[in-house]
């Protein structure tokens, strides 16, 4: 290296210190700063506007120390100044609607309670206080109150509510009535229930139940042509007539959505949605895979085509793989939908003997566990630490059935709307959500279970109230 | 139409005898239990079918013929033969 290079490395080596050291300092004085400022989370803020809900934050100043002096009459003006001086501060402001009173603004940024001694000890001062921060304190918030519907069968809904009827355990419940308080849903969300259709004519239902808006084209499919959906789809006989034959997926829109607070029947999880109804089961419950793949391209495509569905339901299953159907959850994942998926009822481990679609390893899927009233792990209920995700109650849970009438039912096909409902209910709070933050919202919202400690992955049960905190 | 207990043993007796090409009366009715089956598909699925997760009641039936054990299991839907020669049948 010749001479000239050398003086050039060593001059290009102390100007990147230079800038390394300039950067540290700045960060050093942003530290600073924001140690000083208080800055209001945008919630407290709303509340904080609210005269009644303000309360004083017993000694707790922001920016520089200032200090609330009170000089006794007859002190000059010249003289605070001078007094204020002597301690290098400075008159902030004197305030005119009450005399005596001045701000004192402590430049030396000293303690706050020192400040106050300084002036507490001079003759001319008759008081001083800490200038204290108004603000919101979180522990005086009003509480959420619960919010009880107005359904005469709602007491026999213990998943909702858990009273301990029947002999069950008082709060091994979802915390409906709290999550309630914030949202009971929203008819802007669409929740499509695979299954075997819905009675979409169920007083408890209808209201509730999507309908193709007059502005978005009809169903087009290159093999199967165009079809005149209204309300959902028919995957067995490729028409647009959703009808339930059977009674299970009309029990589980129930779950979900029966509408909330009618003075009929149940509450849904939520009060308000919108229900898509597809069927790929017939009148015995089972079906096809490639009738599940029907319905899923159906939900996708209304997806693109602007419907605002975010979540399938998914009560069925079996141990038999298909990558097809794997692929076609994984094309919903990239649009945005959530695949909510019964674990099964084989009391087996999902890790060891895989029940699909709840076992595929797509990013949108969650599988689903069912809990009793006691809150443990139903007797028939499949498990996983590493494949199942989260339980739900699944047993005895009375929902919509055929020719508008009720039955309880039990399964995690039963559970499984129990998350959907949830899932539902934050996007109703928070329309924007992706994909992946409902999935981990709903995951995140468990109350932990000693019964599913080392069962499931995040061992513990859905909790609507904490899923929409 | 719903099946009751009586057709739905009908039935499997029917579906035994044409499976084993032997006459009806040959066939011994083990026992006929109410059960609670796993899934839609009574815990019997065929290939490629799904099922409700719901848990179904309905009737275990066990025959015998020619020294062997077969069972079936039905309910108001449907009649299905488990594992017979390691594969469920929709009778």
């Amino acid at each position: 290296m010749n001479r000239n290079n050398f003086l050039i490395h060593v001059a290009l080596a102390i100007v990147l210190i230079l800038i390394a050291a300039f950067a540290g300092q700045l960060n050093r004085w942003r530290k600073e700063w924001k140690s000083k400022v208080h800055i209001m989370p945008s919630a407290e803020k709303k509340r904080a506007s609210t005269a009644e809900e303000i309360s004083l934050a017993e000694g707790r100043t922001f920016g520089r120390p200032e200090v609330l002096v009170k000089f006794k009459p007859g002190v000059s003006l010249e003289t605070i100044d001078e007094l204020t001086s002597r301690f290098h501060d400075r008159v902030e402001d004197r305030i005119e609607n009450a005399p005596g009173w001045d701000s004192i603004d402590d430049l030396d940024n000293g303690d706050v309670t020192e400040v106050v001694a300084q002036y507490l000890a001079l003759p001319e001062v008759e008081y001083a206080e800490p200038n204290m921060e108004i603000r919101l304190d979180a522990v005086d918030a009003p509480p959420l109150v619960p919010v009880r519907p107005a359904d005469p069968r709602f007491e026999d809904q213990w998943a909702l509510a858990n009273s301990g009827q029947r002999g069950g355990k008082e709060g091994a419940d979802i915390s409906a009535m709290r999550a309630w308080a914030t949202t009971t849903g929203s008819d802007k969300v669409v929740v499509a229930v695979l299954d075997s259709g819905v009675d979409y004519t169920h007083e408890d239902l209808a209201p509730n139940i999507w309908v193709r808006p007059a502005s978005l084209a009809p169903y087009h499919d290159n093999e199967l042509g165009t079809i005149e959906d209204v309300n959902g789809f028919n995957a067995i006989e490729n028409e647009s007539d959703p009808m339930d034959d059977n009674g299970h997926g009309t029990h589980c829109a129930g779950i979900i959505g029966a509408e909330g607070s009618n003075d009929i029947g149940i509450s849904g999880v939520n009060w308000k949605v919108k229900i898509m109804p597809l069927k790929f089961m017939n009148a015995g419950g089972y079906g096809t895979t490639k009738d599940a793949i029907e319905a899923i391209n159906y939900v996708i495509d209304r997806k693109k085509a602007g419907v605002n569905v975010r979540i399938i339901s998914a009560s069925w299953g079996s141990t038999q793989r298909s990558r097809a159907l794997e692929d076609v959850i994984r094309k919903a994942y990239d649009n945005d939908i959530l695949f909510v998926a019964a674990a099964g009822n084989a009391s087996t481990n999902n890790d060891r003997s895989p029940h699909y679609p709840s076992s595929y390893n797509v990013p949108n899927v969650i599988s689903v566990a069912a809990l009793d009233r006691h809150d443990q792990l139903a007797s028939f209920s499949n498990y996983g630490v590493k494949s199942v995700a989260i339980a739900a109650p699944g047993v005895d849970i009375l929902s919509t059935w055929l020719g508008n009438e009720y039955e309880e039912k039990s399964g995690t096909s039963m559970a499984t709307p129990v998350v959907s409902g949830v899932a539902a209910l934050i996007v109703a709070e928070q329309p924007r959500i992706s994909v992946d933050e409902l999935r981990e919202k709903v995951l995140a919202s468990v109350d932990p279970l000693p019964a599913l400690k080392a069962k499931i992955a995040t061992g513990g049960r859905v909790n609507a109230a904490k899923a929409l905190e | 139409m719903a099946l009751n207990k009586e057709d739905a043993v009908k039935k499997a007796r029917k579906d035994l005898a044409q499976r084993l090409k032997i006459d009806d009366n040959s066939i011994k009715e083990q026992s006929v239990d109410d059960s609670d089956f796993p899934d839609m598909s009574l815990g019997a699925a065929e290939d490629g079918e799904m099922s409700g997760q719901m848990i179904t009641r309905g009737w275990r039936i066990r025959l015998n013929a020619n020294n062997q054990s077969y069972e079936y299991r039905a309910d108001k839907n449907q009649v299905r033969l488990y594992r017979f020669k390691g594969k469920n049948y929709r009778v």
